[in-house]
Protein backbone atom coordinates (compact mmCIF):
# COMPACT_ATOMS: atom_id res chain seq x y z
CA UNK A 1 0.00 0.00 0.00
CA UNK A 2 1.39 3.34 -1.02
CA UNK A 3 1.80 6.24 1.34
CA UNK A 4 -0.73 8.33 -0.52
CA UNK A 5 -3.37 6.57 -2.59
CA UNK A 6 -5.87 8.47 -4.69
CA UNK A 7 -8.40 6.40 -6.60
CA UNK A 8 -10.88 7.71 -9.15
CA UNK A 9 -11.56 10.87 -7.17
CA UNK A 10 -14.14 13.36 -8.46
CA UNK A 11 -15.50 16.58 -7.07
CA UNK A 12 -18.26 18.67 -8.59
CA UNK A 13 -19.24 22.17 -7.57
CA UNK A 14 -22.63 23.63 -8.19
CA UNK A 15 -22.24 27.04 -9.74
CA UNK A 16 -25.05 29.55 -9.98
CA UNK A 17 -25.24 30.70 -13.55
CA UNK A 18 -27.12 33.84 -14.41
CA UNK A 19 -27.26 35.97 -17.49
CA UNK A 20 -25.85 39.46 -17.32
CA UNK A 21 -27.59 42.66 -16.33
CA UNK A 22 -30.68 43.52 -14.32
CA UNK A 23 -33.12 41.24 -16.24
CA UNK A 24 -30.74 38.35 -15.62
CA UNK A 25 -30.55 39.22 -11.95
CA UNK A 26 -34.33 39.37 -11.56
CA UNK A 27 -34.78 36.08 -13.40
CA UNK A 28 -32.17 34.55 -11.12
CA UNK A 29 -34.03 35.72 -8.00
CA UNK A 30 -37.03 33.59 -8.91
CA UNK A 31 -35.67 30.78 -11.01
CA UNK A 32 -32.01 30.28 -10.20
CA UNK A 33 -30.12 28.21 -12.71
CA UNK A 34 -27.28 26.01 -11.61
CA UNK A 35 -24.54 24.44 -13.54
CA UNK A 36 -22.43 21.56 -12.32
CA UNK A 37 -18.77 22.23 -12.73
CA UNK A 38 -16.50 19.22 -12.50
CA UNK A 39 -13.43 20.52 -10.70
CA UNK A 40 -11.80 17.11 -10.44
CA UNK A 41 -12.84 14.29 -12.72
CA UNK A 42 -11.66 10.78 -11.87
CA UNK A 43 -8.05 11.35 -10.84
CA UNK A 44 -5.93 8.44 -9.61
CA UNK A 45 -2.30 8.38 -8.50
CA UNK A 46 0.00 6.95 -5.83
CA UNK A 47 2.78 8.71 -4.01
CA UNK A 48 5.45 6.96 -1.95
CA UNK A 49 6.85 8.16 1.34
CA UNK A 50 9.64 10.70 0.94
CA UNK A 51 8.72 11.66 -2.60
CA UNK A 52 8.58 15.22 -3.80
CA UNK A 53 5.87 15.69 -6.36
CA UNK A 54 4.96 18.77 -8.36
CA UNK A 55 1.38 19.43 -9.38
CA UNK A 56 1.08 21.64 -12.39
CA UNK A 57 -1.73 22.79 -14.57
CA UNK A 58 -3.34 26.00 -15.79
CA UNK A 59 -5.59 28.11 -13.55
CA UNK A 60 -8.80 26.31 -12.69
CA UNK A 61 -7.36 22.91 -13.57
CA UNK A 62 -8.33 21.39 -10.24
CA UNK A 63 -4.96 21.45 -8.48
CA UNK A 64 -6.09 23.33 -5.40
CA UNK A 65 -9.25 21.28 -5.14
CA UNK A 66 -7.15 18.11 -5.19
CA UNK A 67 -4.83 19.51 -2.51
CA UNK A 68 -7.84 20.49 -0.42
CA UNK A 69 -9.24 16.98 -0.69
CA UNK A 70 -5.87 15.48 0.19
CA UNK A 71 -5.61 17.69 3.24
CA UNK A 72 -9.06 16.82 4.55
CA UNK A 73 -10.78 20.15 3.95
CA UNK A 74 -13.04 19.06 1.13
CA UNK A 75 -14.88 15.81 0.82
CA UNK A 76 -14.70 14.05 -2.57
CA UNK A 77 -18.03 13.22 -4.25
CA UNK A 78 -16.77 9.83 -5.33
CA UNK A 79 -13.58 7.82 -5.25
CA UNK A 80 -11.30 7.20 -2.30
CA UNK A 81 -8.29 8.86 -0.76
CA UNK A 82 -5.97 7.36 1.79
CA UNK A 83 -2.92 9.10 3.16
CA UNK A 84 -0.63 7.36 5.64
CA UNK A 85 -3.59 4.96 6.16
CA UNK A 86 -5.93 7.80 7.18
CA UNK A 87 -9.02 8.81 5.24
CA UNK A 88 -8.44 12.59 5.35
CA UNK A 89 -12.02 13.89 5.23
CA UNK A 90 -13.31 11.27 7.63
CA UNK A 91 -10.58 11.34 10.26
CA UNK A 92 -9.85 15.02 9.84
CA UNK A 93 -8.78 15.89 13.39
CA UNK A 94 -6.34 13.00 13.84
CA UNK A 95 -5.09 13.27 10.28
CA UNK A 96 -4.30 16.99 10.17
CA UNK A 97 -2.21 16.68 13.34
CA UNK A 98 0.42 14.93 11.21
CA UNK A 99 0.41 17.10 8.10
CA UNK A 100 1.45 20.63 7.22
CA UNK A 101 -0.19 22.84 4.61
CA UNK A 102 0.94 26.14 3.17
CA UNK A 103 -1.50 28.15 1.08
CA UNK A 104 0.47 30.80 -0.74
CA UNK A 105 -2.63 32.89 -1.24
CA UNK A 106 -3.94 32.63 2.29
CA UNK A 107 -1.96 33.23 5.40
CA UNK A 108 -2.72 31.00 8.33
CA UNK A 109 -1.03 33.32 10.79
CA UNK A 110 -2.80 35.68 13.16
CA UNK A 111 -2.96 38.96 11.29
CA UNK A 112 -2.62 41.25 14.30
CA UNK A 113 -0.11 39.28 16.32
CA UNK A 114 3.68 39.09 16.02
CA UNK A 115 4.83 36.01 14.11
CA UNK A 116 6.28 34.42 17.24
CA UNK A 117 2.89 34.66 19.01
CA UNK A 118 1.25 32.74 16.17
CA UNK A 119 3.93 30.10 16.55
CA UNK A 120 3.28 29.89 20.28
CA UNK A 121 -0.42 29.43 19.59
CA UNK A 122 0.36 26.62 17.15
CA UNK A 123 2.56 25.03 19.79
CA UNK A 124 -0.45 24.86 22.10
CA UNK A 125 -2.85 23.71 19.37
CA UNK A 126 -0.64 20.89 18.13
CA UNK A 127 0.63 20.17 21.65
CA UNK A 128 4.21 20.28 20.45
CA UNK A 129 6.68 19.22 23.17
CA UNK A 130 8.85 22.09 24.39
CA UNK A 131 12.18 20.65 23.16
CA UNK A 132 10.86 19.78 19.72
CA UNK A 133 9.31 23.22 19.39
CA UNK A 134 12.55 25.00 20.37
CA UNK A 135 14.65 22.82 18.10
CA UNK A 136 12.38 23.21 15.06
CA UNK A 137 11.89 26.92 15.60
CA UNK A 138 15.61 27.59 15.85
CA UNK A 139 16.50 25.39 12.90
CA UNK A 140 13.86 26.72 10.51
CA UNK A 141 14.12 30.39 11.43
CA UNK A 142 17.89 30.17 10.95
CA UNK A 143 17.53 28.42 7.61
CA UNK A 144 15.05 30.98 6.34
CA UNK A 145 16.80 33.90 7.99
CA UNK A 146 13.78 35.11 9.92
CA UNK A 147 15.48 36.61 12.98
CA UNK A 148 14.88 40.15 11.77
CA UNK A 149 11.10 40.07 11.68
CA UNK A 150 9.92 37.32 13.98
CA UNK A 151 8.71 39.87 16.53
CA UNK A 152 6.80 41.99 14.02
CA UNK A 153 3.03 41.76 13.54
CA UNK A 154 2.12 39.76 10.44
CA UNK A 155 0.30 42.69 8.85
CA UNK A 156 3.60 44.63 8.68
CA UNK A 157 5.51 41.92 6.84
CA UNK A 158 6.40 41.87 3.16
CA UNK A 159 4.92 39.08 1.10
CA UNK A 160 8.20 37.16 1.05
CA UNK A 161 8.60 37.42 4.82
CA UNK A 162 5.01 36.36 5.38
CA UNK A 163 5.46 33.36 3.12
CA UNK A 164 8.56 32.25 4.99
CA UNK A 165 6.67 32.61 8.27
CA UNK A 166 3.78 30.56 6.92
CA UNK A 167 6.17 27.84 5.81
CA UNK A 168 7.77 27.62 9.25
CA UNK A 169 4.31 27.61 10.85
CA UNK A 170 3.38 24.54 8.82
CA UNK A 171 6.49 22.65 9.93
CA UNK A 172 6.70 23.31 13.67
CA UNK A 173 4.92 20.09 14.59
CA UNK A 174 7.30 17.99 12.43
CA UNK A 175 4.69 16.76 9.94
CA UNK A 176 5.38 13.72 7.77
CA UNK A 177 3.71 15.27 4.73
CA UNK A 178 3.62 18.87 3.66
CA UNK A 179 1.37 20.32 0.99
CA UNK A 180 2.52 23.53 -0.63
CA UNK A 181 -0.10 25.36 -2.67
CA UNK A 182 1.79 27.98 -4.68
CA UNK A 183 4.39 28.74 -2.04
CA UNK A 184 6.37 31.13 -4.23
CA UNK A 185 3.50 33.21 -5.59
CA UNK A 186 4.42 36.88 -5.65
CA UNK A 187 7.84 36.31 -4.10
CA UNK A 188 10.93 37.92 -5.64
CA UNK A 189 13.76 35.96 -7.27
CA UNK A 190 15.99 35.76 -4.20
CA UNK A 191 13.07 34.86 -1.97
CA UNK A 192 12.01 32.10 -4.35
CA UNK A 193 15.52 30.71 -4.34
CA UNK A 194 15.61 30.65 -0.53
CA UNK A 195 12.27 28.88 -0.37
CA UNK A 196 13.24 26.33 -3.00
CA UNK A 197 16.52 25.37 -1.42
CA UNK A 198 14.82 25.16 1.98
CA UNK A 199 12.18 22.81 0.62
CA UNK A 200 14.79 20.72 -1.16
CA UNK A 201 16.86 20.36 1.97
CA UNK A 202 13.87 19.29 4.06
CA UNK A 203 12.94 16.66 1.54
CA UNK A 204 16.47 15.30 1.25
CA UNK A 205 17.51 15.41 4.91
CA UNK A 206 14.25 14.84 6.75
CA UNK A 207 12.56 12.67 4.11
CA UNK A 208 9.37 14.69 4.41
CA UNK A 209 6.90 13.80 1.66
CA UNK A 210 6.01 16.93 -0.25
CA UNK A 211 3.37 17.88 -2.72
CA UNK A 212 3.74 21.11 -4.44
CA UNK A 213 1.53 23.18 -6.78
CA UNK A 214 2.90 26.10 -8.70
CA UNK A 215 2.80 28.00 -11.96
CA UNK A 216 6.51 28.66 -11.86
CA UNK A 217 8.31 25.93 -13.80
CA UNK A 218 11.59 26.87 -12.19
CA UNK A 219 10.13 25.79 -8.86
CA UNK A 220 9.42 22.40 -10.32
CA UNK A 221 12.70 22.06 -12.18
CA UNK A 222 14.71 22.82 -9.09
CA UNK A 223 12.76 20.77 -6.59
CA UNK A 224 10.66 17.96 -7.97
CA UNK A 225 11.69 14.78 -9.65
CA UNK A 226 8.17 13.76 -10.48
CA UNK A 227 5.36 15.84 -11.87
CA UNK A 228 1.64 15.41 -12.31
CA UNK A 229 0.02 17.55 -14.96
CA UNK A 230 -3.67 18.24 -14.46
CA UNK A 231 -6.04 20.06 -16.73
CA UNK A 232 -9.81 20.38 -16.66
CA UNK A 233 -9.92 17.99 -13.74
CA UNK A 234 -8.12 15.09 -15.38
CA UNK A 235 -4.60 13.83 -15.13
CA UNK A 236 -2.67 14.46 -18.35
CA UNK A 237 0.75 13.26 -17.31
CA UNK A 238 2.36 11.44 -14.42
CA UNK A 239 6.09 10.88 -14.58
CA UNK A 240 9.50 12.42 -14.26
CA UNK A 241 10.50 15.76 -15.61
CA UNK A 242 13.44 14.18 -17.44
CA UNK A 243 11.07 11.84 -19.25
CA UNK A 244 9.04 14.76 -20.53
CA UNK A 245 12.17 16.36 -21.83
CA UNK A 246 13.31 13.17 -23.53
CA UNK A 247 9.94 12.54 -25.04
CA UNK A 248 8.79 15.94 -26.14
CA UNK A 249 11.85 18.11 -25.85
CA UNK A 250 13.67 16.63 -28.83
CA UNK A 251 13.20 19.69 -31.00
CA UNK A 252 16.36 21.74 -31.37
CA UNK A 253 16.88 25.04 -33.03
CA UNK A 254 20.15 25.97 -34.61
CA UNK A 255 20.65 29.61 -35.43
CA UNK A 256 23.42 30.55 -37.82
CA UNK A 257 24.56 34.08 -38.55
CA UNK A 258 26.09 34.43 -42.01
CA UNK A 259 28.85 36.80 -43.01
CA UNK A 260 26.93 37.91 -46.07
CA UNK A 261 23.45 37.44 -47.54
CA UNK A 262 23.38 33.83 -48.68
CA UNK A 263 20.86 31.57 -50.34
CA UNK A 264 20.54 28.26 -48.51
CA UNK A 265 19.80 24.96 -50.19
CA UNK A 266 17.19 22.81 -48.47
CA UNK A 267 18.36 20.09 -46.07
CA UNK A 268 16.41 16.91 -45.47
CA UNK A 269 14.23 16.83 -42.29
CA UNK A 270 15.23 20.36 -41.34
CA UNK A 271 12.93 23.35 -41.38
CA UNK A 272 14.75 26.45 -42.50
CA UNK A 273 13.43 29.82 -41.42
CA UNK A 274 13.35 33.03 -43.42
CA UNK A 275 16.47 35.16 -43.23
CA UNK A 276 16.50 37.99 -40.70
CA UNK A 277 19.54 40.26 -40.23
CA UNK A 278 21.59 37.61 -42.02
CA UNK A 279 20.41 35.05 -39.49
CA UNK A 280 18.56 31.88 -40.29
CA UNK A 281 17.03 29.28 -38.04
CA UNK A 282 17.26 25.55 -38.67
CA UNK A 283 14.66 23.60 -36.70
CA UNK A 284 14.99 19.85 -36.43
CA UNK A 285 14.29 16.86 -34.28
CA UNK A 286 17.49 15.63 -32.71
CA UNK A 287 16.31 12.05 -32.73
CA UNK A 288 16.12 12.24 -36.53
CA UNK A 289 18.88 14.62 -37.50
CA UNK A 290 22.35 14.39 -36.07
CA UNK A 291 23.33 17.79 -34.79
CA UNK A 292 27.02 17.19 -35.51
CA UNK A 293 26.45 16.33 -39.14
CA UNK A 294 24.16 19.29 -39.61
CA UNK A 295 26.67 21.73 -38.17
CA UNK A 296 29.38 20.20 -40.24
CA UNK A 297 27.33 20.65 -43.36
CA UNK A 298 26.43 24.27 -42.63
CA UNK A 299 29.94 25.25 -41.57
CA UNK A 300 31.44 23.56 -44.63
CA UNK A 301 29.07 25.10 -47.14
CA UNK A 302 28.72 28.64 -45.96
CA UNK A 303 30.75 31.41 -44.43
CA UNK A 304 29.42 31.54 -40.87
CA UNK A 305 30.04 34.20 -38.25
CA UNK A 306 28.22 32.70 -35.27
CA UNK A 307 26.27 29.58 -34.47
CA UNK A 308 24.07 28.59 -31.49
CA UNK A 309 21.94 25.56 -30.65
CA UNK A 310 19.02 25.91 -28.26
CA UNK A 311 16.93 23.36 -26.48
CA UNK A 312 13.24 24.17 -25.83
CA UNK A 313 12.32 25.54 -22.42
CA UNK A 314 10.35 23.19 -20.22
CA UNK A 315 7.63 25.85 -20.21
CA UNK A 316 7.23 25.50 -23.94
CA UNK A 317 6.78 21.78 -23.63
CA UNK A 318 4.24 22.16 -20.85
CA UNK A 319 2.36 24.72 -22.88
CA UNK A 320 2.20 22.24 -25.72
CA UNK A 321 0.80 19.62 -23.39
CA UNK A 322 -1.84 22.07 -22.12
CA UNK A 323 -2.79 22.96 -25.67
CA UNK A 324 -2.97 19.27 -26.58
CA UNK A 325 -0.36 19.78 -29.29
CA UNK A 326 1.40 16.76 -27.88
CA UNK A 327 -0.23 14.04 -25.88
CA UNK A 328 1.33 12.90 -22.69
CA UNK B 1 -3.86 17.45 27.65
CA UNK B 2 -6.23 18.24 24.90
CA UNK B 3 -7.82 21.10 26.87
CA UNK B 4 -4.61 23.08 26.51
CA UNK B 5 -5.28 23.82 22.86
CA UNK B 6 -8.77 25.10 23.62
CA UNK B 7 -7.47 27.11 26.57
CA UNK B 8 -5.04 28.78 24.19
CA UNK B 9 -7.93 29.81 21.92
CA UNK B 10 -9.92 31.12 24.86
CA UNK B 11 -6.96 33.08 26.16
CA UNK B 12 -6.33 34.59 22.75
CA UNK B 13 -9.89 35.81 22.35
CA UNK B 14 -9.83 37.11 25.95
CA UNK B 15 -6.75 39.17 25.12
CA UNK B 16 -8.06 40.32 21.75
CA UNK B 17 -11.20 41.62 23.40
CA UNK B 18 -9.20 43.97 25.56
CA UNK B 19 -7.90 45.76 22.46
CA UNK B 20 -11.18 47.54 21.83
CA UNK B 21 -11.60 49.73 24.91
CA UNK B 22 -14.07 52.27 23.56
CA UNK B 23 -16.45 49.60 22.35
CA UNK B 24 -16.23 48.04 25.75
CA UNK B 25 -17.23 51.18 27.70
CA UNK B 26 -20.05 51.79 25.26
CA UNK B 27 -21.25 48.25 25.86
CA UNK B 28 -21.59 48.85 29.59
CA UNK B 29 -23.42 52.11 28.92
CA UNK B 30 -25.75 50.29 26.53
CA UNK B 31 -26.66 47.70 29.18
CA UNK B 32 -27.36 50.41 31.77
CA UNK B 33 -29.44 52.56 29.42
CA UNK B 34 -31.62 49.62 28.41
CA UNK B 35 -32.01 48.63 32.01
CA UNK B 36 -33.14 52.09 33.06
CA UNK B 37 -35.59 52.35 30.14
CA UNK B 38 -37.18 48.95 30.80
CA UNK B 39 -37.45 49.58 34.54
CA UNK B 40 -38.92 53.06 34.07
CA UNK B 41 -41.56 51.78 31.64
CA UNK B 42 -42.74 49.24 34.19
CA UNK B 43 -42.57 51.78 37.02
CA UNK B 44 -44.93 54.01 35.00
CA UNK B 45 -47.23 51.08 34.23
CA UNK B 46 -47.30 50.01 37.88
CA UNK B 47 -48.09 53.55 39.10
CA UNK B 48 -49.03 53.32 42.74
CA UNK B 49 -49.87 49.61 42.66
CA UNK B 50 -47.98 47.25 44.92
CA UNK B 51 -48.26 44.19 42.73
CA UNK B 52 -49.85 43.03 39.48
CA UNK B 53 -50.96 39.39 39.34
CA UNK B 54 -48.81 38.80 42.42
CA UNK B 55 -45.68 40.20 40.76
CA UNK B 56 -44.14 43.09 42.65
CA UNK B 57 -42.24 45.95 41.06
CA UNK B 58 -39.05 44.81 42.73
CA UNK B 59 -39.43 41.37 41.11
CA UNK B 60 -39.75 43.06 37.73
CA UNK B 61 -36.64 45.14 38.39
CA UNK B 62 -34.75 42.04 39.50
CA UNK B 63 -35.84 40.21 36.36
CA UNK B 64 -34.42 42.97 34.19
CA UNK B 65 -31.17 43.34 36.12
CA UNK B 66 -30.51 39.61 36.04
CA UNK B 67 -31.58 39.09 32.42
CA UNK B 68 -29.61 42.01 31.05
CA UNK B 69 -26.70 41.08 33.30
CA UNK B 70 -26.67 37.55 31.88
CA UNK B 71 -27.10 38.87 28.37
CA UNK B 72 -24.01 41.05 28.85
CA UNK B 73 -21.71 38.04 29.09
CA UNK B 74 -23.71 35.39 27.21
CA UNK B 75 -21.41 35.64 24.21
CA UNK B 76 -22.42 33.94 20.99
CA UNK B 77 -21.08 34.83 17.58
CA UNK B 78 -23.88 34.12 15.12
CA UNK B 79 -21.61 34.74 12.16
CA UNK B 80 -18.57 32.76 13.25
CA UNK B 81 -19.02 30.05 10.63
CA UNK B 82 -20.58 32.12 7.84
CA UNK B 83 -17.75 34.67 8.08
CA UNK B 84 -15.18 31.92 7.68
CA UNK B 85 -17.02 30.29 4.80
CA UNK B 86 -17.58 33.67 3.17
CA UNK B 87 -13.92 34.62 3.05
CA UNK B 88 -12.52 31.12 2.62
CA UNK B 89 -10.60 31.03 5.91
CA UNK B 90 -12.61 27.93 6.82
CA UNK B 91 -9.84 26.08 4.94
CA UNK B 92 -7.22 27.11 7.49
CA UNK B 93 -9.57 26.30 10.36
CA UNK B 94 -10.12 22.79 9.07
CA UNK B 95 -6.37 22.23 9.01
CA UNK B 96 -6.09 22.60 12.76
CA UNK B 97 -6.19 19.34 14.70
CA UNK B 98 -9.04 20.49 16.93
CA UNK B 99 -12.79 20.24 16.65
CA UNK B 100 -14.28 23.26 14.95
CA UNK B 101 -17.14 23.47 17.45
CA UNK B 102 -14.80 23.18 20.38
CA UNK B 103 -12.71 25.97 18.98
CA UNK B 104 -15.78 28.15 18.41
CA UNK B 105 -16.96 27.53 21.96
CA UNK B 106 -13.49 28.24 23.35
CA UNK B 107 -13.35 31.53 21.44
CA UNK B 108 -16.79 32.50 22.73
CA UNK B 109 -15.96 31.50 26.30
CA UNK B 110 -12.75 33.52 26.24
CA UNK B 111 -14.75 36.58 25.26
CA UNK B 112 -17.46 35.66 27.77
CA UNK B 113 -14.88 35.52 30.57
CA UNK B 114 -13.69 38.97 29.60
CA UNK B 115 -17.24 40.29 29.52
CA UNK B 116 -18.07 38.68 32.84
CA UNK B 117 -15.23 40.49 34.58
CA UNK B 118 -15.24 43.81 32.79
CA UNK B 119 -18.84 44.24 31.68
CA UNK B 120 -21.12 42.21 33.91
CA UNK B 121 -19.49 43.09 37.24
CA UNK B 122 -19.28 46.88 36.75
CA UNK B 123 -22.77 47.04 35.23
CA UNK B 124 -24.17 44.94 38.09
CA UNK B 125 -22.52 47.12 40.72
CA UNK B 126 -24.05 50.26 39.23
CA UNK B 127 -27.45 48.60 38.85
CA UNK B 128 -27.52 47.17 42.37
CA UNK B 129 -26.36 50.43 43.95
CA UNK B 130 -28.60 52.82 42.03
CA UNK B 131 -31.66 50.75 41.14
CA UNK B 132 -31.68 48.02 43.77
CA UNK B 133 -32.28 44.30 43.43
CA UNK B 134 -34.20 41.76 45.50
CA UNK B 135 -32.09 39.38 47.53
CA UNK B 136 -32.06 35.76 46.32
CA UNK B 137 -34.70 33.54 47.91
CA UNK B 138 -32.01 31.67 49.83
CA UNK B 139 -28.48 30.29 49.71
CA UNK B 140 -29.69 27.15 47.90
CA UNK B 141 -31.61 29.27 45.37
CA UNK B 142 -28.45 31.26 44.74
CA UNK B 143 -26.42 28.11 44.07
CA UNK B 144 -29.06 26.62 41.79
CA UNK B 145 -29.39 29.99 40.07
CA UNK B 146 -25.69 29.99 39.14
CA UNK B 147 -25.99 26.43 37.82
CA UNK B 148 -29.02 27.25 35.71
CA UNK B 149 -27.25 30.36 34.36
CA UNK B 150 -24.60 28.02 32.96
CA UNK B 151 -27.26 25.85 31.33
CA UNK B 152 -29.04 28.97 30.12
CA UNK B 153 -25.90 29.97 28.29
CA UNK B 154 -25.70 26.45 26.91
CA UNK B 155 -29.20 26.78 25.45
CA UNK B 156 -28.47 30.17 23.89
CA UNK B 157 -25.20 28.89 22.43
CA UNK B 158 -26.82 25.75 21.05
CA UNK B 159 -29.57 27.73 19.30
CA UNK B 160 -26.95 29.88 17.60
CA UNK B 161 -24.87 26.79 16.80
CA UNK B 162 -27.75 25.07 15.06
CA UNK B 163 -28.72 28.11 13.02
CA UNK B 164 -25.10 28.78 12.06
CA UNK B 165 -24.97 25.45 10.26
CA UNK B 166 -27.22 26.89 7.56
CA UNK B 167 -24.17 28.91 6.49
CA UNK B 168 -23.05 25.92 4.43
CA UNK B 169 -26.05 26.33 2.14
CA UNK B 170 -26.77 30.03 2.37
CA UNK B 171 -23.35 31.58 3.06
CA UNK B 172 -25.15 34.74 4.22
CA UNK B 173 -27.22 33.95 7.30
CA UNK B 174 -27.94 37.50 8.42
CA UNK B 175 -31.68 37.24 7.81
CA UNK B 176 -32.13 33.96 9.69
CA UNK B 177 -30.08 35.24 12.60
CA UNK B 178 -32.12 38.42 12.81
CA UNK B 179 -35.37 36.46 12.95
CA UNK B 180 -33.89 34.11 15.53
CA UNK B 181 -32.79 37.03 17.68
CA UNK B 182 -36.21 38.68 17.54
CA UNK B 183 -37.69 35.46 18.93
CA UNK B 184 -35.08 35.33 21.65
CA UNK B 185 -35.62 38.95 22.61
CA UNK B 186 -39.39 38.71 22.83
CA UNK B 187 -39.86 35.20 24.15
CA UNK B 188 -36.96 34.83 26.59
CA UNK B 189 -38.27 37.35 29.10
CA UNK B 190 -35.38 39.75 28.69
CA UNK B 191 -37.67 42.42 27.23
CA UNK B 192 -41.11 41.46 28.56
CA UNK B 193 -41.11 39.41 31.77
CA UNK B 194 -42.87 36.19 30.87
CA UNK B 195 -45.20 36.53 33.90
CA UNK B 196 -47.13 39.15 31.94
CA UNK B 197 -47.58 37.09 28.80
CA UNK B 198 -51.17 36.04 28.12
CA UNK B 199 -51.95 32.47 29.13
CA UNK B 200 -52.17 31.26 25.52
CA UNK B 201 -48.71 32.70 24.78
CA UNK B 202 -47.27 31.06 27.89
CA UNK B 203 -48.53 27.71 26.67
CA UNK B 204 -46.69 28.17 23.40
CA UNK B 205 -43.50 29.45 25.02
CA UNK B 206 -43.44 26.39 27.27
CA UNK B 207 -42.59 24.32 24.22
CA UNK B 208 -39.75 26.55 23.01
CA UNK B 209 -36.18 26.75 24.28
CA UNK B 210 -36.39 30.51 24.80
CA UNK B 211 -37.62 30.60 28.42
CA UNK B 212 -34.76 28.30 29.41
CA UNK B 213 -32.21 30.98 28.62
CA UNK B 214 -32.87 33.83 31.04
CA UNK B 215 -36.26 33.23 32.61
CA UNK B 216 -35.62 29.87 34.31
CA UNK B 217 -32.57 31.22 36.19
CA UNK B 218 -34.54 34.33 37.25
CA UNK B 219 -37.44 32.18 38.51
CA UNK B 220 -35.03 30.11 40.57
CA UNK B 221 -33.29 33.20 41.98
CA UNK B 222 -36.56 34.75 43.07
CA UNK B 223 -37.84 31.48 44.51
CA UNK B 224 -40.85 31.60 42.18
CA UNK B 225 -40.39 27.96 41.42
CA UNK B 226 -39.37 25.30 43.90
CA UNK B 227 -38.57 21.63 44.23
CA UNK B 228 -39.91 19.60 41.34
CA UNK B 229 -40.38 22.72 39.21
CA UNK B 230 -36.68 23.56 39.55
CA UNK B 231 -35.77 20.01 38.56
CA UNK B 232 -38.16 20.34 35.62
CA UNK B 233 -36.45 23.59 34.60
CA UNK B 234 -33.03 21.93 34.59
CA UNK B 235 -34.29 18.91 32.67
CA UNK B 236 -35.80 21.18 30.04
CA UNK B 237 -32.57 23.12 29.69
CA UNK B 238 -30.56 19.93 29.26
CA UNK B 239 -33.03 18.43 26.78
CA UNK B 240 -32.88 21.57 24.67
CA UNK B 241 -29.09 21.65 24.68
CA UNK B 242 -28.89 18.00 23.64
CA UNK B 243 -31.54 18.36 20.90
CA UNK B 244 -30.18 21.58 19.41
CA UNK B 245 -26.58 20.38 19.43
CA UNK B 246 -27.68 17.05 17.96
CA UNK B 247 -29.53 18.70 15.07
CA UNK B 248 -26.61 21.09 14.63
CA UNK B 249 -24.16 18.20 14.38
CA UNK B 250 -26.29 16.42 11.78
CA UNK B 251 -26.40 19.61 9.74
CA UNK B 252 -22.64 20.05 10.23
CA UNK B 253 -21.90 16.63 8.77
CA UNK B 254 -24.22 17.22 5.84
CA UNK B 255 -22.86 20.71 5.29
CA UNK B 256 -19.22 19.70 5.39
CA UNK B 257 -19.79 17.60 2.28
CA UNK B 258 -21.27 20.64 0.57
CA UNK B 259 -18.45 22.91 1.64
CA UNK B 260 -17.08 25.14 -1.06
CA UNK B 261 -13.89 27.02 -0.28
CA UNK B 262 -14.20 30.44 -1.79
CA UNK B 263 -11.24 32.04 -3.49
CA UNK B 264 -7.98 30.31 -4.45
Amino acid sequence: MSFIEVKEVSKTFKVNKRSAGIPGMIANMFVPKFENKKAVDGISFDIESGEMVGFIGPNGAGKSTTIKMLSGILCPDSGSISVNSYVPYRQRKEYVAGIGVVFGQKSQLQWDLPVIDSFELLKAIYRIPEEMYKKNLKRYTDMLDMGGFINQPVRQLSLGQRMRSDIVASLLHSPKIVFFDEPTIGVDVIGKETIRSFIRELNEKDKITMIFTTHDMQDIEQTCKRILIIDKGSLLYDGSLQEIRNKYGTTRQLIAEFNEDTEVTPIENVMIGDPKDRKRSFTFDNSVVDVNALMHEILGKYSIRDITVTEPEIETIIRKIYNKEVFA
Amino acid sequence: MKMKAYMAFAKKSFLQKSAYRMEHWMGILNTLIRLVIYVEIYRALYGAREAVDGITMSMVTTNFILSLGMESFFVVDDFYLSYRIGNGSIASEMLLPVSFHGRMLADNLGTAAFKLIFHFIPAMLVAVLFIGISAPAGAASMGLFVLSVLFGYGVLWSISFMFQMFSFWLINVWAIMTIKNVFINVLSGAMIPLWFMPESMKNVIKFTPFESIYFTPVQIYLGKITGAEIAGGFIKQIIWIVCLLGIGMILWHKGQKKLVVQGG
